[in-house]
């Protein structure tokens, strides 16, 4: 069942021993950053963390870690939290293909309730706060941006959904990193060179599905809510913004709209990063906020990021997993699955069925020229397709038993990557690897592998029977 | 906890610093910001983030610098 808001959602967790209601005051700084940080570090299979009573506010509430766990992942998709990541890429895969799903637009959104259209302070809003110490300063991270085509203002398709970093520079002014390939910054373009602001909506505070799939590299003609609906199983709510007509989702805590300044460069950042590394400082564009709508006591639904594993690497998991698979599998249907949750697919590990000896080789190229590939596959390690790529116990052994260095290593030099990457020398420009740990087949024979230790007689029987014990 | 009474900026060490706004609890914190370098802070802050002696050198800006950062996305022609 698909969750209508983040309400909703955080009590679908709630019902799961998912959510953890801080109710202690903490000050903004530096306990909010520090305990999504914690949270992170302690486990996998963590709670969020829903914070009432932080110091200077009346009622203010911060909501950390929604979908930062892989419980929390499997009950975004309406899954038992029980689920295996492996089953839940494989239900991402197949919920991928109902693409598109019609919307359903509401005119009844509860963010319509209060608005304010002068005097607009986003810090008597909302708690914002420094995530990491030495950011810039406060950000909104975890927002939808919308915009449309200024080219083509009327195609559905085109109005984009993402996601981008805002600095919160001033009361009603942000910050916002919107980069050349992003589909805002070709709408920022074609604005500026029209000699025109950009108009925008900001969502904050959203149900989980709209986030991870405004994480998804779609086609720039691809709408997100169409493919929200999908994902979720049924048409996704939107609405109308009122000053600006954008459609956001229905279930938004808040909406800011304004628009961004055409030829405007403002110095931004630095920010914590998800490469675990601030990114330094650069002029960016700057987005000036005209009205506010929101619900009464909205929740700030926010997002820590920085050294990996953080709540982002669970919300980019499949999200990146997927494309990469279905790039691959068109060509190679001896694909099984892809896993490129680490660092948005800086390294990928992709399983296989082999035709014939080399071409774990080949696929492994492959991934490095697909769409994402271009940015990131830095590391592809290639497994047979009886390891489950998402459990590394498994790819471990069969790197440490399958992969001879000498024969298995293949390095393409001088390739493109994101230029974020810190190893990359010039920025943008990496060589990159592929580590083969397949099993050597025809004619590629070398090697002792003929003698597996299988599991023993009603192995399966018995993980079912104390599965069943441990629940 | 120590004071940053002088008000200048932890990052770019200018004085041209504006107070950003306040608590909506009055009297809870206030927050400034520097309008030469865009580093905003809290009252309630560690010192390393509000005192200018104890921000860290690597993450210090230079006001000279900022003409020449990187323009992300450019201007078109």
């Amino acid at each position: 069942m698909a969750h209508p808001d983040l309400r909703s959602y955080l009590s679908a967790l709630d019902a799961h021993g998912q959510l953890l209601r801080w109710q202690d005051r903490v000050d903004p700084e530096p306990d909010l950053g520090a305990a999504a940080r914690a949270v992170s570090n302690l486990t996998d299979r963590g709670p969020a963390l829903l914070f009432d009573s932080i110091t200077g506010y009346e009622r203010g509430r911060v909501a950390l870690n929604a979908v930062g766990s892989w419980p929390n992942h499997a009950l975004m998709l309406g899954l038992p939290p029980e689920t295996p990541v492996k089953d839940q890429f494989f239900e991402f895969a197949r919920r991928w293909d109902d693409f598109p799903v019609a919307v359903e637009r509401r005119t009844d959104p509860p963010w319509a309730e209060l608005s304010l259209d002068e005097g607009i302070d986003l810090f008597q809003l909302l708690p914002l706060f420094r995530l990491n110490s030495w950011d810039v300063g406060c950000y909104i991270d975890k927002a939808l941006v919308i915009t449309r085509d200024p080219d083509d203002p009327d195609h559905f398709g085109k109005q984009n959904v993402g996601i981008y970093r805002m600095q919160v520079k001033d009361v009603d002014t942000l910050g916002i990193q919107p980069l050349p390939t992003h589909d805002a910054g070709l709408h920022l373009r074609r604005a500026e060179q029209r000699g025109q602001h950009l108009p925008v909506a900001i969502a904050i505070g959203n149900e989980p599905v709209i986030t991870t799939v405004g994480g998804m590299p779609l086609n720039h003609d691809e709408s997100e809510y169409e493919m929200a609906g999908a994902i979720q199983g049924e048409p996704y709510r939107i609405a109308a913004a009122p000053l600006t007509g954008l459609d956001v989702p229905w279930g938004a805590e808040v909406v800011l709209e304004g628009e961004m300044l055409a030829g405007v460069r403002e110095v931004e950042g630095p920010f914590g990063e998800f490469t675990g590394h601030y990114s330094g400082g650069r002029r960016q564009p700057v987005i000036r906020i005209r009205k506010v709508s929101y619900r009464p006591d909205p929740i700030f639904e926010h997002l820590y990021l920085g050294m990996p594993w953080t709540e982002m690497d669970y919300t980019l998991a499949l999200n990146t997993s997927v494309p990469l698979h279905r790039q691959l599998k068109a060509e190679f249907p001896e694909v099984v699955a892809v896993n490129a949750m680490y660092t948005q697919g800086l390294l990928a590990i992709v399983s296989v069925k082999q035709r014939y000896g080399g071409f774990g080789k080949a696929v492994g190229m492959r991934a490095m020229t697909t769409p994402h590939g271009l940015g990131y596959c830095k590391v592809v390690i290639v497994v047979d397709e009886t390891v489950d790529p998402f459990n590394l116990a498994q790819v471990m052994w069969a790197l440490s038993v399958k992969f001879h260095p000498r024969h298995d290593t293949v390095t393409v030099p001088n390739a493109s990557v994101l230029p974020l990457d810190p190893s990359s020398d010039p920025p943008g420009i990496t060589d990159k690897v592929v580590l083969d740990a397949t099993t050597p087949i025809a004619p590629d024979t070398r090697g002792h592998y003929s003698q597996t230790v299988e599991a023993p007689e009603r192995t399966a029987e018995w993980e079912q029977a104390l599965k069943e014990m441990l629940r | 906890m120590s004071r940053n009474t002088d008000l200048t900026c932890p990052r770019c060490d200018t004085a041209d610093v504006r107070v950003l706004t306040r608590s909506p609890v009055p009297g809870a914190w206030e927050m400034y910001s520097c309008r030469v370098c865009l580093y905003s802070w809290r009252s309630t802050e560690p010192d390393s983030a509000r005192i200018p002696a104890t921000y860290p050198a690597a993450f210090k800006l230079d006001p000279a610098e900022i003409d020449a950062l990187p323009v992300v996305p450019a201007l078109p022609d």
